[in-house]
C-alpha cells in the first residue's frame, strides 16, 4: 500500500532517500523539505570550483529541478521545518502548517564544530556548504589576499590546496602536530606538508585558533603563534551531527552525538529513518559508532532508509570507511584504520610498507606510490590501509576497504594476482610490496 | 550534551593525542603540544596511559558495551562475511 513519506533535508542523503522511496513503489508520495534553494548538487565540488580546476559551479549539478518533479519527487525548496511530532505524526513547517507523514525521514546533515573564539559573528568567515552562497564567495576570493583556515579536515585540505592555486596567500593553522592528524599517519602526511610548502602555503600545526579580529569585518585571525593578517577565514571545523530537530522530538543520539538507527536505517521510534551525516553507523572491524562519513556513505544510506520507508527491505552494512582526497600536488587514501587511530584504540597490529610506481617505470607519467598496511598479528588478517601517490589511490582504497571487510590476510595480498599494462600498472603491484613486506615483519617478530 | 558522548568526545580526542605522540616519535614528525592544565593532564597523563594498560580484549568489550547504533540489529555480523567456494 502506498505510504506518504516526508524527507527533511535535500543533501545526498535526502534525495538519495526520496529516490528509495519511488524505487520501493511508484505510488508513494515523497516530498523533501530543504532550507536552501537547489538540491542534488555535489557540495564536495565547491572546493574545485574555488581552485579552477572545474570552471564552473553549474557543473556541480547532477539533475535540473524538473528532473524531480518528472519523477514524483516533491521538493519544497527554502522551506523550514520547526518541530517533529512523534505521536501524532506530523512535522510543522514553516509557512505551511502542520503537515501528516506516514512515515519520516531525517536527513538533517552536519553543522561546523562552533569555533568558540570570539569574533565568530565577523564577515569575511566563510563556512564552505551551500552552492548560492559558494557562488558569491568564489567572487570575494578574486579580491582576497591573504585567507586562514581553520583547521585541517578533510575540506581543510582541500581548501588550503585551492586557495594556494587560485594565489591567495594561504595559511593553515590547525592545533594538532599535522595535518589530518585524528586520520592520516605522519608519514603519509609528509609529502603533502612539503609541497604546500612548496605552493607557497604557510602551515601553522600544534597552533591554537584565539579570534577572529576586526571591526565588523575580518582583518586578522589570533592564534597561539600570534597574529594572522587576514581577510578570509575558511572555518573547515569538524563535522559535527545536525539533530536539533530529531533530539527535540525525542530521537536517540549515539554517543558520537549521531542518531542512532539499525541496519535499516531505523531510528529509535517507529517509522522514522535516519541517513547521512546525522546518523551513527557502527564500524564494521571495531564495532565502534562513527559519523561524518562521505557523500557517496550519505546517498547510500539514504537510498536504502527511503526504500525501507517506502516498503521495501533492504540492509546498510557496518562501515570500513574507504577515503581519500588530493592534497596540495599529491593524493592520500586509506580504508579502516591507520597506525594512529590503531594505537589510540589500542589495538596490537604488525605493518608492511612498499613504495611502488603507478606504471611501468619506463612508461611517461609513472608516479610513485607508497603503500602501508596493518594486519592482526596473529592471523595477519587485513584491519587497515593508508597511502600517498598521485594516481590509482581511490580505487586501492575501496578494493583494500573489501579486503578488511571479507578478512584478507597478508598472505593473500602478498600472493595477489595483479594486472601489469605499462600504461596502467607496474609489473608489481605496490599492495603485494606491502604485503609480502609485513609478512617478512610478523615473522621476523615471530 | 549527554554523558556517553561527552565520554566518547574526551576520550576519543585524547587518546588520539596521545597516540600522535607515540606514533609521530616513530617517523620522526612534532609532537603534539605539552598538555596544560588539570583537564588535559588527567586526561593524557591518566586516562591514556591507564587505557593502554589494559588488555585489547577487555578494551574492545568496554567500547561495544557502550550505548549506539552498533548496538541495534545489524545482520552481517550475525552471518560475517566469510570465503566462498568458487561457483563454478
Amino acid at each position: 500500500m502506498p505510504h506518504r513519506i516526508l524527507v527533511i533535508g535535500g543533501g545526498a542523503a535526502g534525495i538519495g532517500a526520496a529516490g528509495g522511496v519511488k524505487a520501493a513503489d511508484p505510488g508513494n508520495d515523497v516530498v523533501v523539505y530543504t532550507e536552501f534553494e537547489d538540491v542534488g548538487y555535489s557540495p564536495c565540488g565547491i572546493p574545485y570550483v574555488h581552485g579552477k580546476e572545474i570552471d564552473s559551479f553549474e557543473r556541480l549539478f547532477l539533475a535540473q529541478k524538473e528532473a524531480y518533479v518528472q519523477a514524483g519527487i516533491d521538493v519544497h525548496y527554502e522551506t523550514r521545518v520547526n518541530s517533529i511530532d512523534l505521536k501524532r505524526k506530523v512535522i510543522d513547517v514553516v509557512g505551511e502548517g502542520e503537515v501528516r507523514w506516514d512515515r519520516l525521514v531525517i536527513a538533517t546533515g552536519f553543522d561546523y564544530g562552533d569555533p568558540g573564539v570570539p569574533g565568530s559573528d565577523l564577515a569575511g568567515l566563510y563556512y564552505v556548504k551551500n552552492i548560492r552562497r559558494a557562488m558569491k564567495w568564489d567572487k570575494v576570493l578574486d579580491t582576497v589576499k591573504s585567507a586562514v583556515v581553520v583547521h585541517a579536515t578533510p575540506l581543510g585540505l582541500e581548501m588550503t590546496t585551492a586557495l594556494a592555486h587560485r594565489g591567495i596567500e594561504t595559511h593553515l593553522v590547525d592545533p594538532q602536530p599535522w595535518a589530518l592528524a585524528d586520520v592520516v599517519d605522519p608519514d603519509i602526511i609528509a609529502p603533502v606538508q612539503e609541497s604546500w610548502l612548496e605552493l607557497g602555503v604557510n602551515l601553522h600545526f600544534n597552533t591554537t585558533l584565539k579570534s577572529f579580529n576586526g571591526d565588523r569585518v575580518l582583518a586578522s585571525v589570533g592564534t597561539s603563534d600570534g597574529e594572522i593578517p587576514a581577510g578570509l577565514a575558511v572555518i573547515c571545523t569538524h563535522k559535527q551531527p545536525n539533530i536539533r530537530l530529531a533530539a527535540q522530538a525525542g530521537l536517540k543520539a549515539g554517543p558520537t552525538g549521531g542518531l542512532v538507527v539499525d541496519e535499516r536505517m531505523a531510528t529509535s521510534v517507529p517509522d522514522v529513518y535516519a541517513a547521512g551525516d546525522c546518523a551513527e553507523l557502527p564500524h564494521g572491524l571495531t564495532r565502534v559508532g562513527v559519523s561524518g562519513l562521505t557523500g557517496s556513505h550519505a546517498y547510500a544510506q539514504g537510498k536504502v532508509a527511503g526504500f525501507n520507508a517506502g516498503g521495501g527491505t533492504k540492509r546498510y552494512q557496518p562501515v570500513y570507511v574507504p577515503w581519500g582526497t588530493p592534497a596540495g600536488k599529491w593524493v592520500i587514501g586509506g580504508a579502516s584504520l591507520g597506525e594512529t587511530l590503531a594505537t589510540a584504540l589500542g589495538m596490537p597490529f604488525v605493518v608492511g610498507r612498499a613504495e611502488g610506481i603507478s606504471r611501468a617505470r619506463y612508461y611517461p607519467g609513472v608516479k610513485p606510490i607508497k603503500i602501508k598496511l596493518l594486519a592482526e598479528p596473529g592471523q595477519l588478517r587485513l584491519i587497515g590501509a593508508q597511502m600517498v601517490g598521485q594516481e590509482g589511490i581511490k580505487e586501492r582504497a575501496d578494493f583494500l576497504a573489501t579486503a578488511v571487510k571479507f578478512g584478507l590476510t597478508l598472505n593473500d595480498l602478498a600472493a595477489m594476482e595483479n594486472v601489469y599494462s605499462p600504461a596502467i600498472g607496474a609489473l608489481n603491484e605496490p599492495i603485494a610490496l606491502a604485503a609480502q613486506d609485513g609478512v617478512q615483519n610478523a615473522s621476523r617478530a615471530g | 550534551m549527554p554523558v556517553t558522548h561527552w565520554l566518547r568526545d574526551n576520550a576519543e580526542h585524547y587518546l588520539l593525542v596521545a597516540a600522535q605522540e607515540r606514533v609521530g616519535q616513530r617517523y620522526g614528525a612534532p609532537p603534539p603540544r605539552r598538555p596544560r592544565g588539570p583537564k588535559e593532564l588527567f586526561w593524557l597523563r591518566l586516562f591514556a596511559p591507564v587505557y593502554r594498560l589494559l588488555p585489547w580484549a577487555l578494551r574492545s568489550r568496554v567500547l561495544r558495551a557502550m550505548p549506539g547504533s552498533h548496538r541495534q540489529q545489524w545482520a552481517s555480523w550475525a552471518q560475517p562475511p566469510s570465503r566462498r567456494e568458487p561457483g563454478v
